[in-house]
């Protein structure tokens, strides 16, 4: 019962804001309307750019109500140029101000009368539901009327309204949340930036990012050829030679053919660290076997710098998210032991929603750059390339702040 | 013989001197890197250049380079380049200059000892020694009118053997045939390839292998 009270409070409380928006809109409205009228006989020209200030300043105060309650609703406006002419050029070719107008009436009128329609659903509602105390205090001639107008002359019908009150005030519960909705929709669709708008840079960011998820991703296959070739193969290669070396000093020196074996032997576990490592750095196999958790906690452990672990990841996430939120760990503890001269360190992850939150912080003499530095830049190829943001800061004298936000796609 | 070794893996590095040291020859240094190679070559004047492909900085064709450097200041010294694996384009800017005493082998066939030491005094007796492989991959990676369609599954053999710079006499035991069929393939070979026919080993190899890397262009 108290959530619902508080939801229907809220949701009305909500409604009241805007039906203050709405009735300014409205007054906005007329008054727009009669400007135009005056434009007409052109008596009302100097008094464009008031009416323009006016209007925005009541789309703007709807914007401020609206990013109060959660709705991205940024500004629109193209910037005015100096002087009457070009500015008010730029006013009427500027979308927002088609749309502000038309937000303007669709509030003004439409969000208005369901402000109004709740209230007077609220009061209308009370006044039935105390009816009997009315009936009680008034002269039966002073002609007291239900909500729908049917004379109350009784003490029965008293009675009767005051037990259908409850039910208009049901109604109020049930419908207020979704009503205090609905009038922020005029507002939603039409004082943000025009949809294609967005979608362009949306489109700008997302050809952006596949780009470097191409370029993040030849590079990997780069590191694991460079990998393989120089290192594992490069072993075996010398193991074949150190083996061959051997077979001829068999008869010769057997003494010597056992030091070269000794040695090509080192070389093949060399090239077994090797391999191991690379499999490693191409998806960590603790990451499959205990988990993000499991994995994230695993690193934290065995930090060089004292380093505390928390972390609320229910569930599994997509691989690649893991993954990239693993390297980002192992990349900042790295940096925290190498670089930072720190004493204490802590590694936290949450996740919200369909983000997944990664933060390290260590109390180092800072000065970590997200830009120049090779392994901080490389990781934020690979978080880019998840559509994920990547924020470094660390000033100079420390203390400093790794934080990788991720989409986890749930 | 005096060889200088440029190899940048230590375990490589090692296993090679230790090899051709144990094996007689004169080991006069080894380096990591392409300039050490190359103040290397000057200093010792070596005879042979064991050179491996991928070296610092950029691990990609710095050995290539360093070989065909080093044969330009030292004309006359064999050199040997080792790869990890085969590239067409390292073998012909190998050869571009002639392929007398020039090898490509793949890394791995140092580890067949005799037949590395074969290739190695080949090369430095001024012939030539190329990995079968490069052969092989010119076979896998041909088109349609390729010039080598043309060829018979023997004539093929027969080319790879002398592409690895073997001479009549050791292609003829090798396919267990006479000296004379040999020559009699080889000769077929020039005619289909369109080639003036040549009896030297390393001027027929480079014959081959330009003419097949310009028909692939």
């Amino acid at each position: 019962m108290k959530p619902l009270l508080r939801r229907t409070l809220t949701a009305l409380a909500t409604l009241g804001r805007g039906t203050g928006t709405a009735f300014l809109a409205y007054l906005g409205l007329a008054g727009t309307l009669l400007l135009a009228g005056l434009c007409l006989i052109s008596v009302g020209l100097p008094l464009l750019p008031y009416g323009l200030r006016l209007q925005r300043g009541l789309a703007n105060l709807e914007r401020r109500r609206l990013r109060r309650l959660g709705y991205e609703v940024p500004e629109p406006y193209a910037p005015l140029p100096h002087g009457w002419g070009p500015s008010m050029r730029t006013a009427f070719t500027d979308p927002a101000t088609r749309r502000d107008l038309a937000w303007l009436a669709a509030h003004g009128i439409g969000g208005l009368a369901l402000g109004l329609i709740v209230f007077s659903l609220v009061s209308n509602s009370i006044r039935d539901i105390t009816m009997p105390l009315w009936w009680y205090l008034i002269p039966p001639d002073a002609g007291l009327t239900t909500m729908w107008d049917a004379p109350v002359d009784s003490w029965d019908i008293a009675a009767v309204t005051a037990l259908t009150g409850p039910v208009w005030l049901l109604l109020v519960f049930a419908l207020a949340p979704a009503i205090a909705r609905g009038q922020t929709y005029a507002g939603r669709r039409l004082l943000g930036p025009v949809d294609g708008m967005d979608l362009t840079a949306r489109v700008a960011q997302l050809t952006r990012t596949r780009a470097a998820v191409l370029d993040a991703h030849t590079a990997e296959l780069r590191r694991i050829e460079r990998a393989l070739h120089d290192g594992a193969q490069n072993r075996l290669v010398g193991v074949a030679v150190l083996t061959g070396a051997a077979r001829r000093a068999l008869t010769r020196d057997p003494a010597t053919a056992d030091a070269i074996l000794e040695r090509a032997q080192t070389g093949a576990e060399e090239a077994l660290a090797e391999l191991r490592a690379v499999v490693r750095s191409i998806l960590p196999p603790v990451l499959e076997q205990r988990g993000l958790h499991g994995a994230l906690s695993a690193l934290a452990a065995g930090c060089a710098v004292p380093c505390t672990f928390e972390a609320d990841i229910p569930g599994r996430l997509p691989t690649s998210v893991e993954a990239t939120a693993y390297f980002a760990v192992a990349e900042a503890l790295t940096n925290v032991s190498k670089h930072s001269r720190a004493t204490t360190a802590s590694v936290e992850v949450t996740r919200t929603g369909d983000r997944l939150t990664v933060t390290v912080r260590d109390d180092g003499k800072g000065g970590a750059d997200g830009d120049g530095g090779s392994g901080l830049n490389g990781l934020k190829g690979r978080v880019e390339a998840h559509d994920g943001t990547l924020l470094v800061d660390s000033p100079r004298g420390g203390p400093t702040m790794v934080r990788v936000e991720l989409p986890c796609g749930s | 013989m005096r060889i200088v070794i440029a190899e940048d893996d230590a375990l490589l590095r090692e296993g090679l001197t230790l090899l051709l040291s144990a094996e007689g020859f004169d080991v006069a240094g080894a380096a990591g890197d392409p300039e050490t190679f190359l103040a290397l070559v000057d200093e010792k004047k070596p005879d042979l250049a064991v050179v491996d492909v991928r070296m610092p900085p950029t691990h990609t064709d710095e050995g290539i380079r360093a070989a065909v450097a080093a044969r330009r200041a030292h004309p006359g010294l064999a050199v040997l380049v080792l790869s990890a694996y085969v590239e067409q384009s390292f073998a012909t800017d190998l050869l571009a200059d002639g392929a007398d005493k020039i090898g490509y082998l793949l890394k791995e066939r140092v580890g067949r000892v005799e037949a590395f030491l074969a290739a190695l005094r080949r090369v430095a007796d001024g012939g030539t020694a190329i990995d079968p492989e490069v052969i092989a991959q010119l076979f896998a990676t041909r088109r349609a009118g390729d010039p080598l369609e043309r060829l018979s599954a023997r004539e093929r053999e027969v080319l790879t053997l002398m592409a690895e710079g073997l001479g009549n006499t050791a292609i003829a035991e090798k396919l267990f045939v006479t000296p004379n069929a040999v020559h009699k393939h080889i000769r077929a070979i020039f005619a289909k390839l369109e080639l003036p026919p040549d009896e030297r080993v390393d001027r027929r190899v480079a014959a081959v292998l330009r003419h097949l890397e310009g028909t692939r262009r």
